[in-house]
């Protein structure tokens, strides 16, 4: 089902999902280029202008709602856990491919392996996704080289949301692709929900084509389906060749949507333990020393290696998908220039 | 929170020096807690962290469970300092177990060096549970002096039982040693069973790993009859955190132990 509404109808809809939701949008200074992550109240909401849904995924990855950067994740030692107040359900709006993608990889790590992560599968339970349209992507995307589009496409793998937005002609565009979504809009006052016409959807249509045209101008080369194997018989002088202005600052680990790596560690808070999961990098060099000294990845081009293997190579080999979603923010935080694009191209 | 996270209590019952850095802890888990020999588990010492280690006794016993651990970083120095009657935390187990199945009606070669015994130990052990079903087992241990033989009482008793073939090896003897001296390999210059069926397996130090296992190649042993224990740095134990990474397999659910077909293709698999 595709609805078209007005920006009132929007603005009403957004008001009534503040009184049951946790919301978190985009949201963009003058002073900016890309948009950060917020979490929307009323007043914000005043102000609030459509326009920021055309920019590009926000700053920060979508997976530190879902995966908090530093989260608790037990508590012991005779320690009765309390109650947690009831927190809200979460709602995320303005969400690009490029962070849905991510969503998938962490879905594939932590819920349908052995085990369940109980923090991650709550938050997944209780977090529904409305995604845009990504019109302008720019000069650092590169979905369209791991195989997706700038826009949610239902028959890709891994990319759920429960409803979808367009932005045409000052008119938006509503796609249902959930009963969860099909429930956010039910019942809402001072909502008009008309069906799409032909005209509108062609118009649509094109306005995707555009944003495809556009990247598939800036990245000519397609990646899909044979990159692992290169990946694999890459050799040590070609690591360091390409990383060799890396200074292991390790941002665009940590501000990788798909890394899913972490870190246990315990602290003593007043009578009790707590372990405390961390974000973790690949990058850093005591991330796979073993106790006693030894390091099976104790030179930089060993851990640039790993970074590529998993995510170009194990992960597809495994699930058909890269771990990786074209959203260049490694690219955009690199203090040395790296251009993972052009890595990958070079093989 | 995460229940997978969450590790249970378990007492010190008795703490048993083996060597000057290697202490075996008896435990007694506060709740059930049961695994297979080869798989492996990990120890909290509250405050310090978790290390990972695989149970040294037999799987059969249900009363308690004990661990063998060299003194070698953080976390074990701490539970180095644990006396018998504390706590520690118990979580697992994780990770494939030995195919005892596949053992059957096969002569199954242990190779061990140093620390590297204690899940041997616990293979043996379960081994001996069913001793008619295997052919023969043999164990070739080695440590560096014969002060850092671990379970030393018991393998002079292990010798005894028919049906198993025990031989020991030191790299420096002492005024007390009357066997061989030398590094494990030369434990392997003689095979006494058939390669071509025999089920080996190998667990210890990184070097004696990588040596142990070119000399069973050479020797003829089948690539996918060769056991190895893969060492890799661990945090969550259950497949998620990626620190285990051994090219395509996370050794902490695909492991720890691999055949040699399965590791074959990684550059450096031992560190």
């Amino acid at each position: 089902m595709i609805f078209v509404l007005d920006e009132i109808s929007l603005r009403n809809l957004f008001h009534q999902w503040l009184l049951n939701y946790k919301i978190f949008i985009p949201e963009i200074s003058n002073d900016q280029k890309i948009p950060h992550l917020a979490i929307l109240d009323k007043e914000k909401l005043e102000k609030f202008s459509t326009t920021v849904f055309l920019n590009i995924r926000t700053s920060e990855p979508l997976k530190a709602v879902f995966s908090l950067p530093k989260e608790k994740v037990a508590i012991f030692n005779d320690k009765e856990e309390k109650e947690g107040k009831e927190e809200k359900k979460i709602l995320v709006i303005g969400a690009k491919v490029c962070d849905l993608r991510p969503l998938a990889v962490l879905k594939k790590m932590y819920l349908e392996k052995n085990f369940v992560l109980e923090e991650f599968k709550d938050k997944i339970e209780k977090t529904l996704i409305i995604s845009t349209d990504c019109p302008f992507p720019q000069e650092s995307c590169f979905c369209n080289l791991v195989g997706l589009k700038p826009y949610l496409d239902k028959e890709t793998e891994g990319i759920i949301a429960d409803l979808n937005l367009s932005f045409v002609n000052n008119k938006i565009l509503i796609e249902v692709f959930t009963k969860r979504g099909e429930d956010l809009l039910k019942d809402k006052i001072g909502v008009k929900l008309e069906e799409a016409d032909k005209e509108i959807l062609e118009t649509q249509k094109e306005i995707r084509k555009k944003a495809e045209d556009y990247l598939r101008k800036i990245n000519e080369k397609d990646l899909a389906g044979n990159i692992s194997e290169k990946i694999l018989v890459a050799k040590e002088k070609f690591w360091n060749e390409v990383l060799t202005t890396c200074v292991e600052c390790f941002g665009c680990l940590y501000i990788c949507p798909t890394c899913f790596c972490f870190l246990l560690g315990d602290f003593l808070v007043e009578d009790h333990y707590e372990r405390i999961k961390l974000w973790d990098t690949c990058y850093h060099p005591m991330y796979a020393r073993v106790a006693g000294g030894l390091n099976p990845r104790a030179e930089f081009y060993k851990r640039g290696r790993n970074r590529f293997h998993c995510k170009f190579a194990n992960f597809y080999l495994e699930y058909n998908f890269y771990a990786c979603s074209g959203c260049g923010r490694c690219f955009n935080v690199c203090m040395g220039k790296i251009d993972i694009r052009k890595i990958l191209l070079s093989l | 929170m995460s229940k997978i996270f969450t590790p249970i209590k378990a007492k010190i019952l008795e703490i048993i020096d083996e060597t000057p850095t290697i202490k075996t802890f008896v435990l007694k888990p506060e709740e059930e807690f049961s695994f297979l020999a080869g798989q492996f588990a990990a120890l909290t010492c509250f405050g310090i962290g978790e290390g990972f280690f695989t149970p040294s006794s037999s799987p059969y016993d249900k009363e308690k469970v004990e661990f063998t651990i060299m003194k070698v970083g953080r976390v074990t120095s701490g539970l180095f300092k644990l006396k018998k009657g504390d706590f520690v935390g118990l979580r697992g187990p994780f990770g494939k177990p030995y195919p005892l199945n596949k053992f059957e009606g096969r002569e199954v070669f242990i190779v061990g060096g140093g620390v590297g015994m204690a899940p041997l130990r616990s293979l043996f052990l379960a081994l001996l549970h069913d001793l008619p079903k295997y052919k023969k087992v043999y164990i070739r241990y080695g440590a560096r002096t014969p002060k850092d033989l671990v379970y030393k009482s018991s393998l002079f008793e292990w010798q005894k039982i028919e049906n198993v073939d025990v031989e020991l090896t030191v790299d420096v003897g002492d005024e007390t040693w009357q066997g061989k001296v030398g590094v494990v390999t030369i434990l392997l210059d003689e095979i006494p069973c058939d390669v071509n069926t025999t089920c080996a397996v190998v667990c210890g130090p990184p070097l004696m790993m990588k040596f142990t296992l070119q000399k069973l190649l050479e020797k003829g042993f089948q690539e996918d009859n060769i056991y190895l224990s893969m060492e890799k740095n661990m945090s969550c134990a259950v497949g998620m955190c990626g620190h285990c990474r051994l090219g395509k397999y996370f050794i902490c659910q695909d492991g720890p132990v691999l055949t040699y077909k399965e590791i074959k293709d990684i550059e450096d698999p031992f560190i």
